[in-house]
Order: structure tokens, then C-alpha cells, then sequence
């Protein structure tokens, strides 16, 4: 049995983390060749595990493997560590350990000239491996939560990698300290929701492995209706915080201003694929609500909606694949919701097709924007700006980045074929499954989240080729004129694989896909439902949308038949200066942080000082009589010291008069 | 009868004498004295507390001290699992602390290292009393040299500091002589020979009418949670804290303040279990208001060692929380808290008093990008204000987690499951404050406000010491059994008689 071993998949990557961190500085790249070597061992051992089980008994009878050791107790409750292997285990760890080496080897050539700083850098996205890997093979939820701050620190660290010293200035050194703080913030209120329903959902089951909570959450759902349906908006809080869903979203733009490569990490392989993860994990208690299910769709429709429109105008290359990423993000909480949301009222087939299509698209998505993310690190590489506006023509110079990530560009469009496509087209088709059969008032609502999917497929296809445009054709301006040419080997490699996976990854659920991310053994037919797919007249149409966007983004970026300017009145619209802004969300956390934090601790000091503090000091220059007493100790003479002790002795006597009179004692 | 818990007294006490009295030329050997005699009671205490000398509970000594026609008091030691692990932190503590204070240099060293071995002498009694008289003496001891340590080592408004914490915690300390003497008192029948120790108190206070011993708890708790500090008897912490020597500040933020939360759980929980059940609500209520009102205090404050002292403020109220639930989780994991909370906390303090010492000033707003210039003291920085703010894997988590799950279950079978806010809403601005401290000291442009070119990284010394808390951080967050054991079988202990 090597599922033995599975512990041993975040193992390797700690130590790794140790190893570079005591040593790395002595080994060629810093450790860069360690930090390889661990992902890619984590890697082997999960290809290993997971051929093992899918070959296995219990794979065919949909039973995970699992195993823990007590760990300590809380009162009653034991907790427990262990690992937790089943379809989606299998799914996620290849997915994650595999893009993380390439990521790790991308670096080498990404962050060739940082020097010392190289050793930080490798031994922090190790402990990030950590992080995910631990979350993915733990077997219950605290298990769970623990690696899920240990992603959340190591976020901190890398979006703030440059909070010091940065090579740009000043500037960019506070804005990448500010941004780390807004991460960890931000999703840290996330976390902090999680833990309440962790506390909830302990209280409820006795325990959080996974195991014993699937096998009694209908008895227990049915018996506290109110606080299990509490515990799961909580955990979801958590999932809004780490995903950037809405209104938590904003943490994410901001996390550009880490390393591209860690960008990449956070939005491929790790950290906020944590929190779809987690809804994955913790379907089966999600589907025992159909409100909260629900609730979980229409937070997905809108994070898709809002986050699409950001993108549309943003001129920071990063920015726009920042904003794609949370709208990704949207369509497969969207899916997993509405999927739920069937299945609580019965629809297995349905709810199981949902649930696919919800991890397949983070399968598929983890392929293709790690491969856009290091292709605009690429770009970044060669002409040494994030502005698009300063970029252009860059196709003659860099034909490898530009066409892998063209491939990129198709596959998060959903042009047939590629792997975004039958991803995407599932997810839009499960919201409208759920209006077709949801209940009355809440199906009009699976009705506007389908229009909201829809658009925000052909705004996708514009934001994404607008971005290509932008950067690959043209005349080259500024910055790409002094582009010298394609980057190393090293980050080329990586993104043809990549570029190969975002070509074919889509096709797995022909081949077996759909067993492993089967939900309670409901195992959709993989094939029944691609084909489905093409006899279904709205996938014309969100292919035909897709096309028109790439079409206008073509008009105006590379023909320059429409000008961008008529639409946002140059720049001067409100709905432009309201994408611009944010929608305002940034200033809206500003104020809130300030008011609620800032504010009421000024005044919380103010009362410390001047009323607590002032009462204290009053109190003790009123019993010693006249004058301060502080000011007059502070003299040394010894009649002040006997005053202190006079005043002592007084409230002493007052203290045993009253005490043993209120105890009769007289 | 054997002398191992004696000895943890006296050897530090020997330590004391030979230390003050080397002056003059033999001053500059008084620092190796300290740490030889400090190393000598950690070893003991470790050697206690892993069993070598059989079973740390059969140890205790006692024999009749003082004995008049009316009272007896008793010179009575005696450790268990929870006097374990203070006394261990205690002894940890105050060798970290000698090894710490070997990179800096300051005049009449001997006497600096007399006070730092005389306070232990007084926490080990505290930690080992199993009398009230000792207990009450004890607690005295600690309170003379940490008053020394400022008022001579401190910083500009030392003597305002000093004098504030002296009366302060000395008042506090006669409200609890008068609850001692009243529990006393009360125990016996009228006229009766009173015997001062824990266990002839305990089989007497039981008879006693339940408002009687809600007020003895009343003048006890007042005792104690001034020492913790509690809002709103908290303000001669800050004060102290700003003006202590870093050496002082870990001792006082690192196990000084656990007397308060020992004395609690020891005393007014133990002895007096009715009246607990009875001020239930004030505790809790006193609890939350420390852990929220501490917590925003540290937000507005400028001054990093000012910061910590009120973190320490929020943290002890999390103790007090634990307690306050009554339960056996919440017990458990408070005394658990108060062991994290010494590690982190002695690591925090040395940590920003080290900004004091390296870069001149400890002032936030004049600091700025420290992490270029200093990185190993960066990354210490990080570490414990990570471990402090409940980063799960390190030992502070387990301090805080488990705590609000007790209370969460409290204020279940209160029906107030909406007070779950509090917890969450402090957890919050811990990280809040914590962050927003590192972003301004830690990372950004190199600050140009002080003169940054003879600030340097950590020495060697302080390199061992924050390398070893770092590593018990590390450890007991992911081994916390191995304080847990020590916690439960002290628990099951209050459950088996009854205490909760």
C-alpha cells in the first residue's frame, strides 16, 4: 500500500522548506534545485498513490482511503491527524504538485537575477507546497484549517516579497507591504468565519474528520436545522475570504504585486483554489441545506459578473488575469451552488453533473491561467513593464510566449476543443438545469445567475483577446522596442506543457475523469454529457458570444475599426470610472478599517488614559492628600516612600473594616 | 522527606546572595553566577517535570513554620500539573533572560543579576506554595525586585513606573491578604486553631455559607486579576512594561503576570468552586472586555513594547475566559494559554525591546523597511507576532482555539451564541494590530526619520535564545500534548472532586 505514505506528500515539501532555509544558501540557485526536487517528489508519490487508487476496491465502490492518529482532545472531542485519499484528493494533489514544479522550474529563469533573496523566495513557495498539499490529504476539517493558514501566512510573504528594498523605489516597496497586509487581512476575516464553524460543526458532530461527519450529517442536519445551516454560511465566510468571492474580492488585484510566479502559484495550484476545495470537501454537509446552496450560487454569479467587468478596461497586464481568475473563481462556486442546489431537492444526476463541473473547471482552470500567468511573467521578463500601453508588436520577439498563451487566451474564452470550453459550458449549463427544475422563487434566481454567466463568458473572450491584442500585435511601442527577445529555456518549457494541457485537459472527461470527481458515486457519463453538450442550442450560443467578444477585441485593438474611446466617452464615463475605481470597494474597506479599527481605538486610548488611568492617579494623590504623588516619589526623599505606605496601610484598614463587618465577624 | 522543591528555591536564592554581594572587581563575573545557578534550577525543573525523580506529585514537602495558640502556618512546597509547567516556564524564562542580557552592557551588573535570580526565587515559591502564608509572602518577594529593576534600570519615567506598579499591585496584593485571612478564618469553627495550608483551607471553606465565599472569592479575584492584569485594573501594565529593561519585561509579561491566572484557577476555582459558579458572568463579562478593549488599545498605541504590553492584556483575558467557562476544555486550554502566552510573549518583548536597543527608538511611526537592514530580527519579529496572533502550527493557536470553542459551548447552553462575535471580532484586530505594526516597522522604504547606520542585526546571544523559544513555539504547536498531559491530569482531577 503506498497510500501509506501519503503523509509523506506535504512532508517532502517542509522539508524542503528546512532544508533551503538552513542550508539553501550554500547550494547552486539558493535552493532553487531543492525546492524542484521536493514538488516533484510530492508529485511522483501522488501519481503513485493515486494509480493505486484508482486500481483499488474502494475506488470502485467510491470509499475513500483514510487513516489518523489521535492528535490531542479538546475537552470530549478528540482530534485527530491523517490523510484522506478519494477521487478528488487524486485530482487536486497531481494538479497542484505538478503545476507547482513547473512553476518552481519557470523560476529559475523568472528570478535569475535576485541573488540572495533567491534562498527567501525558494524556501517560502516550498512551505506555500506545504500549505496546499497538507490541505488537500488532510482527514478533517482542522487538519484542513491549519495548512489553510499556513497558505494564508506564506501569501503574506510572497505578495510583501518585495516590501523591502524592491527595485523599483520606495514606492513600490510600501505598495507591496500594503498589498501583503490587505491578503492576509482580508482572508483572514475569511478564516476567522471558518472558525467559527468549525466550532459550530465540532459541537454538532463530536468531531471533524470528514469520515464520521458524512456518515451522521442527516441526523444531525435534521436535529439543529439552525445551527448547521449558521455553521455552513460561516465556512462558506471562509471560502468568500480565500477564493476572493464577493464582497471579500479585493485582496486579489492587489496580490499583483508579488513576484508573477507567485501570482501564478496563488491562482493555479494554490491558495485560492483552497476555498472551492474546501465547498468540494464539505458538499456533502452543503447539500443538506438547499437555502445555503443557494446562497453559495449567487455569490458565485455575481464574484463571475462583477470581476468580468473589472477586467474590461484595466491596462496592468497581471491585473486583468487577477480579475479573470476571481471571475473563474465565481463560475465554479456558481456551479458547485447550483449543482448543490439540485441535489438537495433530489436531482442526483444533475447535482453529481454540477459538482463535476465545478472541480473540472478548477482542474482546467489551474492549467491554463498558470500557463497565462507565466506567459505575462514572460512578457513582463522581456520588456520590464506590466503597463499593455507600453507593450505591443511583442509577437515577432517572443513567438513561444505568444503563442502559448494564445492557446491560454482560447481556453479560458471557451473556444471548442480547448480545455475551457467543456468546463465552462457545463457550469453555464447547470445554472440553467437548476432553473428548469428549481423550486418556484428561487429558480428566477438560477434564471439571472445563467444571463450573468452567459455575459460574463463574452466578456471573458474580450477582456482575455483585448489583453493579447494588446500585447502580441500592434506596432511595438516603448517598452517593447527595447524587448530583447524570447525568454530562457526554462520558462519557455513549462509553458509549452502547459499550453499542451490548456489543448487537451478539457478532453479528460472523456477518459475517466468524471469516476474521480464522481460526488457519493453518482458518476456522470462523461461522454453522454460532452456530446450533450453540442446538440444543446446555448452552447452555440456562448460560442458564438465568445467569438463576437474576440471579434470586437479585434476590432479595436489590432484593425482599430472602433475606437474604445466612443463606448467610455474617453475615459470619462461613469461606468468606466467605477471600473477604474473598483467599484469602489477598495475605499470601502479603507473606511471601514479605519472607522472600526483606527477610530474606536483612538477612543478606546482616549478613555485608557484620560479616564481609566486618570481615575488611578486621582484616586492615589486624593488618599495621600495634596499634590501628585507620582511627581512627589519621584523626589526619592523618604517621607514621600512612607506616604505610599501610609497610603497602603489606610485602604487596608478600610478593606478588613468592611469585610469582616459585612462578614458578621464583629 | 526529600528537598528537590526546596531546592528549586533555594539554589536560585544562593544564586541571589553570591551575585549581589560580587561589586567591584568581581562585577563583571556576577552575569556567568546567574546563569550557572539559573541553569542549575532549569535543570532540576526539567528533570522534575519529566519524572526522573518519580512522580513530581508525591514530592511534597511540608513541616509547621510558625505555631501559635491560634493559627498554624506552614513552610508546604508541592507541584502538580498545573504548578509543573509555571514552574518550568519559570525557570526556562529566567535563563533565557540572563543568556539574553549577556549582549548588552550596563553598570552594576551584579545587582541587575541579584534581582532577576531574586524574582525567581519568588515565582518558584508562588508556583510551589502550598500554603497561603508562604503563598502570600512569596507573591510579596516577587514584587521588591521587579520594583528595583525598573526604578533602577528602567527608562526615562522609570520612577513613575515603578512606584505606580509597586502600589498598585501592592494594594491589590493586601485586598488578597484580607480575603486569605477572612477564608482563614472562616474555616474553622469560632475559636478553633487556624491552619494556613491549601488543603486544611479547602476541607474547611466547604461548610462555609455560599455569599460568605462569594465574597472571600471577591477580595481574592481582585488580587489576582489586577496581577493578570484585567480591565479596567490594567493601567499600571503599560506604564511598567514601556519603562522595565527588556530582561524585566519578559520576566514580568512572561510569568509574572501568570501568578494572577494561577491564583485564580488555584485558589478562587479550587477552594472555592460555588462562588466561581456564582461570579460566573463577571468573569466572563471581565474576560471579553480585556480581550476586546486590549486588543483595541494596541491598535492605537505608537510604541512597539506599549503594543505588546497591551497584546499581553487581550492574551491574559483569554485566560480568564477559559477559566471563566467552568469546564474542563476551558480550564485546561487556559493554563495551556498562560504557557503559550509566556513563551510568545517573552519572544515579543525581547524582540521589541531589542528596536529600542539596535535602532535607538521604538517609536512606530519613525521606523519603517527594518527587514533590509536587520533580516534574522525581521524574521524573529515575524515569528512571534505570527505565533501570537493564533497562527494555527504554532503554540499560540492552541491557546485560542480551544478557548473559544469552551466558550462557544457556554454560551450555547446560555442561548447567547451571538457573544461568539466578541471572540471573532478579536481575532480580527489581533491580526490587525499585528500586521499593521510589521507593515510600518518591518517593510516599506527604509525609514529616513532616524539614523539607521549603526543599527545591527541580532547578537549571538540573542540569536541562541530566540532561536530556542522559537523553537518550543514551534514545538508545542504541533506536539501540544506535551504540556497538555501535565494540564490533564490536573483537570481530571478538579472533575473527579467535584470542582467543575
Amino acid at each position: 500500500m503506498i497510500a501509506e505514505f501519503t503523509w509523506l506528500i506535504p512532508f517532502i515539501p517542509m522539508m524542503c522548506f528546512l532544508m533551503i532555509g538552513i542550508f539553501g544558501r550554500k547550494t547552486p540557485e539558493k535552493g532553487g534545485y531543492i525546492a524542484i526536487a521536493g514538488a516533484l517528489l510530492s508529485f511522483l508519490i501522488a501519481l503513485a498513490i493515486s494509480i493505486e487508487y484508482l486500481g483499488s476496491d474502494e475506488f470502485a465502490n467510491g470509499i475513500a482511503i483514510e487513516s489518523s492518529i489521535r492528535w490531542f482532545e479538546i475537552g470530549d472531542y478528540t482530534l485527530n491527524l491523517g490523510y484522506y485519499v478519494d477521487g478528488l484528493t487524486c485530482v487536486m494533489m497531481l494538479f497542484s504538485s505538478f503545476i507547482s514544479t513547473l512553476i518552481f522550474i519557470y523560476s529559475i529563469g523568472y528570478m535569475h537575477d535576485q541573488g540572495e533573496r533567491k534562498n527567501r523566495y525558494y524556501a517560502e513557495v516550498s512551505l506555500f507546497l506545504t500549505g496546499m498539499l497538507g490541505l488537500i490529504v488532510s482527514s478533517n476539517f482542522l487538519e484542513l484549517f491549519i495548512f489553510w493558514e499556513v497558505m494564508g501566512l506564506c501569501s503574506y510573504l510572497l505578495i510583501g516579497f518585495w516590501s523591502f528594498r524592491h527595485d523599483n523605489g520606495d514606492e513600490a516597496s510600501a505598495n507591496a507591504a500594503s498589498a501583503a497586509k490587505k491578503a492576509f487581512l482580508v482572508t483572514r476575516m475569511g478564516d476567522v468565519c471558518l472558525m467559527g464553524g468549525l466550532f459550530i460543526f465540532l459541537n454538532l458532530f463530536h468531531s471533524l474528520d470528514y469520515s464520521a461527519m458524512f456518515e451522521s450529517v442527516e441526523a444531525v442536519a435534521a436535529a439543529n436545522p439552525g445551527l448547521f445551516t449558521l455553521a455552513l454560511c460561516l465556512m462558506f465566510g471562509g471560502v468568500i475570504g480565500k477564493s476572493a468571492q464577493f464582497p471579500l474580492h479585493d485582496w486579489l488585484p492587489d496580490a499583483m504585486a508579488g513576484p508573477t510566479t507567485v501570482s501564478s502559484l496563488i491562482h493555479a495550484a494554490t491558495m485560492v483554489k483552497a476555498g472551492v476545495y474546501l465547498v468540494a470537501r464539505g458538499f456533502p454537509l452543503y447539500v443538506q441545506d438547499v437555502n445555503v446552496m443557494l446562497f453559495v450560487a449567487i455569490i458565485g454569479g455575481i464574484t463571475a459578473f462583477i470581476a468580468a467587468t473589472m477586467a474590461l478596461n484595466n491596462m496592468n497586464i497581471k491585473k486583468v488575469l487577477a480579475y479573470s481568475t476571481i471571475s473563474q473563481l465565481g463560475y465554479m462556486i456558481l456551479s458547485l451552488g447550483a449543482g448543490g442546489y439540485l441535489w438537495a431537492l433530489g436531482y442526483e444526476e444533475l447535482g453529481a453533473l454540477g459538482f463535476f463541473a465545478g472541480c473540472f473547471h478548477m482542474m482546467n482552470h489551474a492549467f491554463f491561467k498558470a500557463l497565462l500567468f507565466m506567459g505575462s511573467g514572460s512578457v513582463i521578463h522581456g520588456c520590464g513593464t506590466e503597463d499593455m500601453r507600453l507593450m505591443g508588436g511583442l509577437f515577432k520577439k517572443m513567438k513561444i510566449t505568444a503563442t502559448t498563451m494564445l492557446f491560454g487566451c482560447l481556453a479560458i474564452a471557451g473556444i471548442p476543443i480547448f480545455s475551457g470550453f467543456w468546463s465552462k459550458d457545463l457550469v453555464i449549463d447547470t445554472a440553467m438545469n437548476a432553473f428548469n427544475n428549481g423550486a418556484d422563487g428561487a429558480a428566477i434566481w438560477f434564471l439571472i445567475l445563467w444571463l450573468l454567466a452567459v455575459i460574463t463568458a463574452f466578456m471573458t473572450a474580450f477582456y482575455m483577446f483585448r489583453m493579447w491584442f494588446m500585447t502580441f500585435m500592434g506596432e511595438p511601442r516603448e517598452n517593447a522596442q527595447h524587448c530583447h527577445g524570447e525568454s530562457p529555456k526554462t520558462m519557455t518549457t513549462p509553458l509549452i506543457i502547459l499550453a499542451g494541457f490548456a489543448l487537451v485537459s478539457g478532453l479528460f472527461m472523456f477518459f475517466g475523469l468524471t469516476d474521480m470527481l464522481a460526488f457519493e458515486g453518482e458518476a456522470i457519463d462523461g461522454v453522454e454529457h460532452g456530446i450533450e453538450l453540442f446538440t444543446n442550442p446555448f452552447t452555440y450560443m456562448t460560442i458564438i458570444l465568445a467569438i463576437l467578444g474576440i471579434g470586437i477585441a479585434y476590432m479595436m485593438y489590432v484593425k482599430k475599426t472602433m475606437d474604445p474611446g466612443k463606448f467610455n466617452k474617453n475615459g470619462e464615463s461613469w461606468l468606466y470610472i467605477a471600473l477604474t475605481k473598483r467599484w469602489w470597494f477598495p475605499d470601502l474597506y479603507n473606511q471601514i478599517s479605519w472607522k472600526l479599527g483606527y477610530g474606536v481605538a483612538k477612543g478606546v486610548n482616549y478613555i485608557d488614559r484620560q479616564i481609566v488611568d486618570g481615575t488611578v492617579n486621582g484616586l492615589s494623590s486624593a488618599v495621600v492628600g495634596g499634590g501628585d504623588v507620582m511627581s512627589k516619589v519621584q523626589t526619592g526623599h523618604v517621607q514621600d516612600y512612607s506616604s505610599v505606605v501610609l497610603f497602603g496601610v489606610s485602604v487596608l484598614s478600610v478593606l478588613i473594616l468592611v469585610t469582616f463587618a459585612l462578614l458578621g465577624g464583629f | 522527606m526529600s528537598m528537590i522543591l526546596s531546592s528549586l528555591i533555594l539554589v536560585p536564592l544562593i544564586g541571589a546572595i553570591i551575585a549581589l554581594f560580587m561589586g567591584g572587581s568581581r562585577e563583571a563575573y556576577s552575569k556567568y553566577v546567574a546563569i550557572g545557578f539559573s541553569a542549575i534550577t532549569l535543570i532540576i525543573a526539567t528533570l522534575l517535570m519529566l519524572g526522573i525523580f518519580g512522580d513530581f506529585a508525591d514530592l511534597g514537602e511540608s513541616f509547621v513554620w510558625i505555631d501559635t495558640s491560634a493559627f498554624i502556618m506552614n513552610y508546604a512546597l508541592s507541584v502538580d500539573g498545573l504548578s509543573i509547567l509555571m514552574v518550568f516556564l519559570t525557570a526556562l524564562l529566567c535563563l533565557l533572560v540572563n543568556v539574553f542580557s549577556l549582549d548588552e552592557h550596563r553598570e552594576n551588573n551584579n545587582y541587575f543579576y541579584a534581582l532577576i535570580m531574586a524574582m525567581e526565587v519568588g515565582l518558584m515559591g508562588v508556583y510551589m506554595a502550598a500554603d497561603y502564608f508562604l503563598f502570600y509572602i512569596m507573591w510579596e518577594v516577587t514584587l521588591i525586585p521587579m520594583y528595583f529593576m525598573i526604578s533602577w534600570y528602567g527608562g526615562p519615567r522609570r520612577h513613575y513606573s515603578a512606584i505606580k506598579f509597586f502600589i498598585y499591585t501592592h494594594v491589590a496584593s493586601l485586598v488578597m491578604l484580607i480575603g486569605i485571612f477572612a477564608m482563614g478564618y472562616e474555616s474553622v469553627a469560632a475559636g478553633g486553631v487556624v491552619d494556613f495550608s491549601f488543603e486544611a483551607i479547602k476541607n474547611g471553606i466547604g461548610a462555609v455559607a455560599v455569599e460568605t465565599q462569594s465574597l472571600i472569592f471577591a477580595l481574592l479575584f481582585f488580587g489576582f486579576m489586577v496581577k493578570m492584569p484585567s480591565v479596567p485594573f490594567h493601567t499600571w501594565l503599560p506604564d511598567a512594561h514601556t519603562e522595565a529593561p527588556t530582561e524585566g519585561s519578559v520576566l514580568l509579561a512572561g510569568v509574572m503576570l501568570k501568578m494572577g491566572s494561577y491564583g485564580i484557577i488555584r485558589i478562587c476555582i479550587e477552594a472555592l468552586p460555588e462562588a466561581a459558579a456564582y461570579w460566573q458572568w463577571v468573569i466572563i463579562a471581565i474576560a471579553l472586555v480585556s480581550i476586546i478593549y486590549g486588543a483595541y488599545g494596541c491598535i492605537a498605541q505608537t510604541d512597539l513594547k506599549k503594543m505588546v504590553a497591551f497584546s499581553s492584556i487581550s492574551h491574559m483575558g483569554m485566560v480568564m475566559l477559559g477559566i471563566g467557562c467552568l469546564s474542563d476544555a476551558g480550564i485546561t486550554f487556559a493554563v495551556f494559554q498562560m504557557f503559550a502566552h509566556g513563551l510568545i510573549t517573552a519572544m515579543l518583548f525581547m524582540v521589541c525591546g531589542m528596536t529600542g536597543h539596535k535602532v535607538g527608538t521604538r517609536e512606530i511611526p519613525l521606523l519603517g523597511g527594518l527587514a533590509g537592514k536587520m533580516p534574522i530580527y525581521a524574521t524573529f519579529m515575524m515569528i512571534a507576532f505570527m505565533a501570537s496572533l493564533g497562527l494555527p502550527g504554532l503554540v499560540g493557536f492552541w491557546g485560542e482555539f480551544p478557548v473559544i470553542m469552551a466558550f462557544y459551548e457556554f454560551i450555547l447552553d446560555n442561548d447567547v451564541i451571538w457573544m461568539l462575535l466578541f471572540c471573532m471580532l478579536s481575532l480580527m484586530l489581533t491580526a490587525g494590530y499585528y500586521l499593521w505594526a510589521m507593515q510600518r516597522t518591518l517593510f516599506g522604504p527604509e525609514t529616513k526619520k532616524i539614523d539607521l547606520s549603526k543599527a545591527h542585526d541580532v547578537g549571538h546571544y540573542e540569536f541562541a535564545v530566540l532561536l530556542v523559544l522559537a523553537i518550543l513555539v514551534a514545538l508545542f504547536g504541533v506536539w501540544p500534548d506535551g504540556a497538555l498531559q501535565f494540564i490533564d491530569d490536573y483537570v481530571d482531577l478538579l472533575a473527579f472532586t467535584g470542582v467543575i
